[in-house]
Order: C-alpha cells, then structure tokens, then sequence
C-alpha cells in the first residue's frame, strides 16, 4: 500500500511539473505551421578541397551567420545538417530571394589592373555597356513606352552580332541581359588576374553621396592592404587604365586613377565603390564584404515559403483533428471498458500532457509530419491499455477474482507490449539516426510517445486502477464487463 | 469469445492475400512501364526536384470561373529572367492545379530561384489573383535533394528492418522475424500498389511523407504481429500437446478482439486527420489508415496462418 502511494505521488508529481513546464516554455513551432521561409544550402568542394569536413562547414557557417544577422530577420535560425548542408529559416519571411541572394554569393572581393594598351576597347565597352543598362532602366521604369530610342535595334543588332550573340533567342529583356552579361565578361577579360582581393579589408562601410542620391560603399583596408593598394594605384595612375573592382568576378566598379598618384599611389588605406547603389544594394554588399568571403562556394538546394495565413490553418486543422481523435477514442474506451476505461482516459490524458511537456523542454520543433507522429503514438498508448484490459476481462471472465485478475492481466500482457513497444522504437531509432527532415520531426515524436506510452501504460494505468480498488464500493466485476459475461460462480 | 477457426480457412486467407499482392504488383509494373511515369510510383516534387507555388485566392463566389489553361497561357507569355548563374528556365512543362473549386492555384515548375518563384506569381497574378495576404507557399528542391531524400529513406528502412528482425530472433526465433517481415511487405507492398494505382488513375504524387507513412506502416504492422506472436508462444507453453493448427486458432481467437479494437483507436484519429486534417495530411492520413487496416489483416490471418505449414515441417521447435 505505501508502495503504491509513492507511485501515485510521484505521477501527481509529474503532472504538475509536466504543467508548469508547459505555461513557462513556449512550445516551438516549425515554420509549417506558423509561416516563414526556410533555405537549404550545401556547401560545394572547390579548388584543393575535394570533401567537406566539419571544420570547412563551421567556417562556412560562421561567414554566413554574419550574413544572416545582417538581414535583420527576428528568430533567424542557422543550423548545420550532416556534413556538409546548412539550413537557415526565417519565421515570418514570405520572400526569401533577397536572403537566397544574400547568402548564395561568395562574395570575393578582387582588385585587378586593366590590362595595357586596352584602353580604346574598354572605352567602347563601357559606353555600350552604359547604354545597355539605362534601356535596362528605362524599360523598368516604363515598361509602356518604347525603349529603342535609346538605342536603335540597328545599333543593338551590330552590337550583338560583334559580341557572337543570337539576336533571334528569347524576349528584348532577355537579350538585353545576355548582353550585359557578355559585355561585363568582355570588360572582365580585359583585366588583369587580381593583385590582391578582400582579404586585406578591414571593414566595409556606406555613404550617401548628396550629388547624386546614390549610396556608395566605402573600404577600409588593414596595413598590408593599404600598401597593395597604393602599389596597385601606383602602377596604373596617369597612364589611363583601369582600377577595377570585382565582385564574385563580375566588375562592379572601375576608376581611373589620376596622374597625381604616380609617385606614391593612393595612400591612406580608404577607397570607395560609387556604384550607383540602392540603400538596400549598399547595405548588403557592407554585409557581405564585412562577413568576408565565403571559403567555399554555396548552393541552394531547396527554398520553402509558407504564408502566415496557410500556417495557421494547418495548426487549427491538425488540433481539431489530434482533439476529435482522442475524443473518439475516449467515448470508445468508456463505451468498451467502463470503469477501468475512465482510467484508461486519465492515463492517456495524463500522457498526452507528459508528451507536450517533453517536446517544450527538449526541445522538440512541432511540424506536420510530427503531430501525425504524435496522433499515431497516442493510437500505441491505447493498444497498450487495450492489451491489459483484454487481459483483465479473460481473467474474470475464467471466474478469478478481481484483484487478481487485475494483476494477472497487468503481468501477462507486459511482454507483448514490451515488444510491440521496443520493435517501434528500434525503427523510431533507425529513422530518426538515419531519416533527414520531415522523416526525423516525425520519428523524434513517435519515439518519445512510445517511451512514455510504456511509462503511462505500466506506472499511470496500474496505480489509477490499484487507487481505485482501495475503495470497497468500486471493487465490483461488472464495473469492467456486463454481468452476462460473468461466470455464475464469480465473486 | 469468438472462437476463429483460422486453420480451416487458410487456403482462402493465402488465395487473398495473394491476389492484393498480385493486384498491387501490377500497379506497380503498370506504373514503371508508363512512359510518363517510369517509376513503380508516381514520384512528386519531393524526388524529381522543382518548384511547387499554392497561391490562395480572394475570390468569393467567382472562384470557380478560373480554369487551368488560362494560368497555364499567362504563365508561359511571360518568360523569366535569368538570375544569377541560373539560366532562364523553360516553363513549357509547368502545369497548373486548381484546388477547392478554385480557392486555390497550384503551379508546379521546373526548379527556379526565390527571385523568379516571385516573377512568377507576379506573372499570373493578373489572370488568377487577387491572392490572400500570407497564403502562399513556395516549394523549391533541387533534384539532388530528392535522391539524398530517397536514399536515406531506403537507408533507414533497411537497418529498421534489421534490427526488428534481429530484435524478433533474440526474443522468439527466427521463423517468427521471418514470417514478422513477410507480413510487413505484404502491408507496405499493398499500400504501395494502391497509391500506384491511384498515380496512374488520378494522376497522384508521392511526396516524402508517404515515405514516412510507409515507415510507420512497417512499425505498426510490426507491433501488431508481434503481439499475435506473443500469443502463440504463450499457448505453445500451455498448451503444447495440441497440434500448431490449433495453437495458433486459440492464439489469435484470444487476440481478435484486441487487435480489432487498436486497429479502430487507432483508425479513429486517421478519420479524423481524414475528414479535418487539410489537404497537407489527407493521402497520409489515408495512407496510414489503408496500412492500419491491410497491417490487421496481415496479423491476424496471414501471418499465423503461414506459421501453422512452417511448424508442422519442424515438430520438434513446437515446444520452444
């Protein structure tokens, strides 16, 4: 008897920890179901590294995390997966392009010599790259009106076929692109390979420029990047070619250095990159170049967005499902097995509350896929309750008496569910090792259910049922199954 | 109780079986024959990589004037840009799905990037929109992904299947892990076969969580099994002068009843994830419920019954 009131103090225990847990940790919900976008990103081998290992995936991940704070998203999360993914999700965010930009690029900043006796050339890419880019403009601020004043398709035709594009491909925009990209890759080619890259910054900054409301990036460079680049300005001021800035090898700045620095070239350590930004362009590009370079290149592999609105029905419909279910499943066990089936209710009851417990304190991120896990663990905790009350009724119903029936049933029906139970969790154990995404979120709440359904089932079910005998008035077989089924001999 | 006479039946019970696997098998073949298919399930975004856009509508009662060819035109008149290193992408394969009598837009795409996932519903808002504030989702996976997904589902399931296996030897024999598998092929094996059929029927999709469905398919009809087994074993022991026919009729007779009510409990939730779930859970939910119900059916009849010609070869292990 005082064993048993040690038992039932210890589940009173729990449930009123399993409670308070519950108000105080806020249960984490996945972006499934509260809406938000997440991105996975692999890291890719390049140069001498052929394999990830942990250590380039956290040297990756601690460029990105500067990144990512830089985006300014609240609750951003950036987490490693296996050996070689990163996951990042952004709650609340329903257009993850600029993030997947953000965090795509390399952003290798490279400082290169224009090549010489290639200025007659450059002048002439340059202008037409110019007009490319203000019928780029133009057509994006008027997409109505006809943007070949700016350019004739005579010109642009000449231009094309000097640049072995096909002027038959795709739509004006599109061809309009394809030639920017080749004239910026003409320009590139013009230029020397990279005297120094961004190595060498210290930080990175933004200016507005009051003339022309365009925001510029400034550069700071530490004491060996201070020299490279007055070496570098050196060697080109006054003869005409180009200081060119590269980002991800794309040119995004090029400047002429003055015959002035001919001596000493530009000293002091400072540039600035007028690239006609927006604020937005600026602040992202300061971002990316004070995170640094990425050391290794990126990609995307998958983008999910799930609005705010699509996520919180998903909760309701789930809830109204899992709450609906135990109903049922409560209105049958009571129907099937009376009074042991009230303790049946308030063992699964008591369960279903260690399992929320469980998942705020681990903690245990709720998707979809893991309240399916959740609803089907509850459909185990009931087997197990099934299995002993199956057992108990074939005790009476041989004429035992009820206690002994009671236990006979307990002791009978532990093997099976022992095994039914560890079977579960051995596939629980391979899928959650082995499984990725929503196969682990689906495996880690099945698995903590069967855990705490073996509990709830032997401790929970036993000592409520055990407490309830203690009382003369309930100790009676029909309590459990109709008297028709009773032996005439019974107690 | 209800007293079973399994063994007299047996024949039927095999004949059954046989024709669900047989019937599934053929659903299976018939899928990886489809040209358009060329896998023994239809596979979904999830395994072929791609992007997917559900855009819900505020459209009211006009809902339904929408159809699909229309999207369809204004998705392909206006081609995408190209961003970054990632060419513009051809959006002649895109297709278009109209959910809840229009509520709804489904475009499955070729795999674009989060700029173009935008482009793209600005490009057929003007035909299908208005859309609802915060109701649109976008899905892009890489194709790489889907294989990585693939193979570590097949992973998992390969050392789940082994370590039942070995778990079931340890504590019974090995005949009984023998028979415990066969019977949870069979399950996934059916399950399968009807959503093959379902794919070349009605053209549905299998993402990652049918994987999952299958996956707990296989741990459910595994637990099932096994307390049938259990069963058996304890009446070998009471009984052990009576011949296995008989050992396994008591056995499963004494087990109906429980393995009836847990296959309901726990079908109760699945109809309710059925009827109010949404559309995310509905073919798992229905997944799982036809492995409920395929996985009783394995336990109580086909399994025992396999075991009653399997022990009569071997008298002497009736007595383990």
């Amino acid at each position: 008897m005082a064993r048993q009131q040690g038992w039932f103090a210890l589940i009173l225990a729990l449930a009123i920890a399993a409670g308070s847990v519950l108000l105080s940790f806020p249960m984490e919900l996945g972006l499934d179901l509260r809406g938000g976008s997440q991105l996975l990103l692999e890291v890719q081998p390049a140069g001498e590294i052929t394999k990830i290992t942990p250590k380039e995936l956290e040297l990756v991940k601690a460029v990105l995390d500067l990144r990512v704070n830089g985006l300014g998203v609240a609750e951003s999360t950036l987490q490693t997966v296996g050996d070689d993914q990163l996951v990042l999700q952004l709650p609340g965010e329903t257009d993850p392009s600029r993030a997947a930009k953000t965090l795509g690029e390399t952003a290798l900043l490279e400082f290169r010599a224009q090549t010489p006796d290639s200025q007659e050339e450059m002048q002439g890419l340059l202008r037409l790259r110019a007009q490319v880019r203000s019928i780029l403009e133009l057509k994006q601020q008027r997409e109505e009106t006809d943007p070949e004043s700016a350019l004739n398709a005579e010109e642009l035709a000449k231009a094309q076929k000097a640049l072995g594009l096909d002027a038959s491909a795709g739509n004006e925009q599109e061809q309009l692109e394809q030639l920017l990209n080749k004239v910026n890759g003409q320009i590139a080619a013009r230029f020397e390979p990279a005297a120094f890259n961004g190595k060498l910054l210290e930080r990175a900054g933004r200016r507005l420029n009051d003339q022309t409301s365009n925001w510029a990036v400034t550069l700071t460079f530490d004491a060996e990047g201070s020299q490279a680049f007055a070496d570098l300005t050196q060697s080109i001021a006054g003869t005409g070619r180009l200081l060119g800035i590269f980002l991800d090898g794309r040119p995004i700045s090029e400047a002429s250095v003055g015959p002035k620095y001919e001596v000493a070239g530009i000293t002091g350590g400072n540039a600035e990159i007028t690239g006609n930004f927006t604020a937005e362009e600026a602040r992202d590009l300061e971002v990316k170049l004070n995170g640094g370079a990425l050391p290794l290149p990126v990609k995307i592999l998958q983008v999910r967005t799930i609005g705010p609105s699509l996520g919180a029905e998903n909760v309701q419909r789930s809830l109204l499902a899992a709450l609906s279910g135990l109903a049922l499943v409560a209105v049958f066990m009571l129907l099937i097995y009376r009074l042991a089936g009230l303790v049946a209710v308030v063992a699964l009851s008591l369960y279903a509350l260690f399992n929320l417990a469980v998942y705020a304190l681990i903690p245990v991120t709720l998707t979809l896929p893991g309240i399916a896990g959740f609803i089907l663990s509850i459909g185990m905790a009931v087997d197990a309750n099934v299995l002993i009350f199956e057992r108990i009724k074939d005790e009476l119903r041989r004429g035992n008496t009820l206690i002994r029936s009671i236990e006979t049933g307990f002791s009978q029906a532990f093997s099976s569910i022992i095994d039914g139970h560890l079977t579960t969790l051995i596939s629980c154990v391979a899928l959650f090792t082995l499984g990725t995404g929503l196969v682990k979120g689906f495996a880690a709440t099945l698995g903590i259910g069967v855990v705490l359904s073996l509990f709830t089932a032997l401790t929970c079910t036993r000592t409520l049922l055990r407490f309830l005998m203690s009382y003369q008035g309930l100790r009676r077989p029909t309590n459990f199954l109709p008297q028709r089924q009773l032996p005439t001999q019974s107690v | 109780m209800i007293a079973l006479n399994l063994s007299r039946s047996r024949r039927r019970v095999w004949w059954i079986s046989l024709l669900l696997v047989g019937f599934s098998i053929a659903g299976l073949v018939l899928c990886w024959t489809n040209p358009a298919i060329k896998a023994p399930l239809r596979p979904g975004l999830d395994f072929t990589g791609g992007t997917q856009i559900q855009l819900e509508r505020s459209c009211e009662q006009a809902c339904s004037a929408l159809q699909a060819s229309v999207v369809e035109k204004a998705l392909i008149a206006s081609p995408l840009d190209a961003d970054g290193e990632t060419p513009s992408p051809n959006l002649d394969s895109a297709r278009v799905q109209l959910l809840d009598g229009g509520k709804s837009v489904v475009l499955r795409l070729p795999t674009l990037t989060a700029g173009q996932s935008q482009a793209v519903i600005e490009a057929v808002a003007p035909v299908a929109g208005p859309f609802l504030e915060g109701g649109q989702s976008v899905d892009t996976i890489g194709p790489s992904l889907g294989s990585q997904l693939l193979i570590s589902s097949l992973t998992s399931l390969g050392v789940a299947f082994a370590g039942i296996a070995l778990y079931i030897s340890f504590r019974y024999d090995g005949r009984y892990a023998v028979l415990a598998l066969l019977a949870l092929a069979h399950d996934v094996v059916i399950v399968s076969g009807v959503f093959a059929w379902l794919g070349l029927a009605i053209g549905l999709e299998v993402n990652s969580l049918f994987a999952v469905a299958l996956l707990t398919i296989a741990g459910y009809s595994v637990n099932d099994t096994v307390v049938v087994f259990d069963r058996i074993r304890e009446k070998q022991r009471e009984n052990a002068d009576l011949p296995i026919t008989d050992q396994v009729d008591r056995a499963v007779s004494a087990t109906l009843t429980r393995t009836l009510y847990t296959s309901g409990t726990t079908l109760l939730p699945l109809v309710a994830l059925i009827l109010f779930g949404g559309s995310t859970l509905y073919w798992f939910a229905i997944a799982l419920a036809l492995g409920v119900i395929v996985g009783s059916w394995s336990s109580i009849a086909l399994a025992p019954s396999l075991l009653t010609i399997w022990s009569r070869r071997s008298p002497s292990t009736a007595s383990a």
